[in-house]
């Protein structure tokens, strides 16, 4: 991409990329450093579906295109989806680990 | 700037395959060769074989990864208080034979993009003949017209791996089902998700004809919405093979040989297809078969039950 | 550099991990995923060094290691299940037989 030809629009784009990375790393700091599955996963989940909808929106605009745009939406709402019940699940698991074994908190 | 994402992802796989190797955990290699197999179908995609890329990241990783996780949790159960790992071998001569190993690759390698190549007579044939299969994709010409013996074949391969490690598993308890509790919204899920991943398994294998995507892929994503239901405790492993199973476990072999047999008593050669019907036919077939080998062999069972909720 | 070249030295570098990790491994799942790797390294190798076609890459191959990833998943799956079942009998999951030795 030339600097000189570049529009409003791939700006923006560019920057919304370029934010959506910034919660990815953000996430990803938060999973490895956090000290239990909780934190763990609210890092994951929150911070990672919001990247992943400025990615969208990003690649979306960048893609000018209505179908595209719709497909990206799709992703986003699936990846939703699947973050939510998944980290319900590991959650839930543990939850019934702590009640099990209450003093390995962190190991997991 | 290509290169630079392509060293990036080069340098990912190597990282992660050695994690795969020498990690700490049995789990962890598991994860760790998941995630180089969801790498791999990134390298795919650079290398411009985005077929490549929805295969592997469909059956590379995930089937794979899958039912290497269910052999692992055998295993714990098995001996729940042994220690999982035994040590490793020490052998001196390791690393000079995997330095060998790897510079057979490399000089093999480097010797065949150095060459100034002519392009390769059998895939200029296949793109000169494709417009006459019908099909625009060529990769799925090659699978199911110009070398479709290859494919029944694979097929056979898989159904006789499905055999074997039915065969092994024969005189063995079945594992037991993971604990069901009311789970609103895994349920909530599944209503989403297995009408869904029917759909983009219907929407591969008819996309295949002219884009990436065919009947292994969708056959994939098909056993993705098996496992769900397997993991969510709706479908149960049962013992016993009955036809309703049997039958769509065979079918792609059976109506891939029939069609290509039959197509022999007209004289013409063996497996030459009538049209592009038989294309499709084969392909939906072929589909249900892969779908369902691949959701019994992460059941380890002959046969599923289905449970209400 | 090409990026051709650029993955065949990638596929290079896999292969030895995976004979490496082959021979030292303990485990059998870990010779699992070793195979694994040496089989994707040579699959890289095919698609990286096949050359492209009218500025298209070449299908043929690529059919190829699609139909080599199916065969990998199939013995992988047979091998698996090998494991447990050799797990079951011994008590073992792997193939040198250092601290028994009482068989």
């Amino acid at each position: 991409m030339s600097m000189g030809d570049t529009s409003l629009v791939e700006w923006i784009a560019t920057s919304l990329l370029v934010l959506g990375a910034l919660f990815y790393l953000a996430g990803t700091v938060g999973l490895l450093r956090f000290p239990d599955v909780h934190c763990r996963l609210h890092a994951l989940t929150k911070a990672d579906n919001l990247g992943l909808l400025l990615v969208c929106a990003g690649l979306g605009l960048l893609a000018c295109d209505w179908q595209v745009a719709a497909l990206l939406g799709t992703i986003w709402l699936l990846g939703l989806l699947a973050a939510t019940v998944s980290a319900h699940l590991i959650a839930r698991h543990a939850c019934r680990d702590h009640s099990a074994t209450s003093s390995r908190t962190g190991s997991a | 700037m290509n290169l630079a994402v392509d060293s990036l992802i080069g340098l990912g796989l190597v990282a992660l395959a050695w994690q795969a190797i020498s990690g700490r955990s049995l789990f962890r290699g598991i994860v760790m060769f998941v995630v180089f197999g969801l790498t791999m179908a990134l390298a795919w995609a650079r290398m411009g074989a985005p077929d490549l890329a929805l295969a592997e990241a469909a059956i590379g990783a995930g089937v794979t990864g899958a039912l290497m996780l269910v052999a692992l949790r055998r295993l714990v159960q098995l001996h729940p208080d042994q220690p999982a790992e035994p040590k490793r071998a020490r052998s001196r001569l390791a690393l000079p034979i995997a330095l060998l190993a790897a510079s057979l690759v490399a000089v093999i390698g480097l010797g065949a993009v150095s060459v100034d190549r002519e392009p390769g007579r059998a895939g200029v044939a296949v793109m000169d003949n494709l417009a006459e299969t019908g099909l625009s994709n060529p990769i799925t010409g090659v699978l199911l017209v110009f070398r479709n013996l290859d494919t029944l074949l694979e097929v056979a391969v898989l159904l006789a791996a499905f055999l074997a490690a039915l065969a092994v598993f024969r005189d063995q308890e079945q594992a037991p089902a993971p604990p069901r509790g009311d789970l609103p919204l895994v349920g909530a899920l599944l209503a989403i998700i297995v009408p869904l991943t029917i759909l983009v398994s219907v929407h591969l294998l008819l996309a295949g004809s002219h884009e990436p995507g065919g009947a292994f892929q969708a056959g994939a994503v098909l056993a993705a919405g098996g496992v769900l239901l397997i993991l969510a405790g709706r479908l149960q492993p049962a013992s016993g093979m009955p036809l309703a199973t049997a039958l769509p476990l065979v079918l792609g072999l059976l109506v891939f040989s029939v069609i290509g047999l039959a197509m022999m008593l007209t004289g013409a050669p063996l497996l030459a297809l009538p049209g592009l019907w038989a294309v499709y036919l084969i392909e939906a077939a072929m589909m249900i078969s892969i779908a369902l080998t691949l959701v019994l062999l992460f059941a380890g069972a002959s046969g599923l039950r289905r449970e209400r909720p | 550099m090409s990026s051709a070249v650029l993955f065949v030295i990638v596929a290079a570098l896999l292969f030895g991990i995976g004979v490496y990790g082959l021979i030292i491994a303990g485990h059998l799942l870990r010779k699992l995923f070793a195979i694994n790797i040496m089989g994707n390294a040579i699959f890289i190798l095919m698609v990286a060094a096949s050359g492209p076609l009218d500025g298209k890459p070449d299908a043929l191959p690529q059919a190829l290691v699609l139909t080599g990833i199916v065969i990998a998943v199939s013995a992988t799956a047979f091998a698996l299940a090998l494991m447990v079942r050799l797990y079951q009998l011994t008590g073992q999951a792997s193939l040198h037989n250092n601290e028994g030795g009482d068989d």
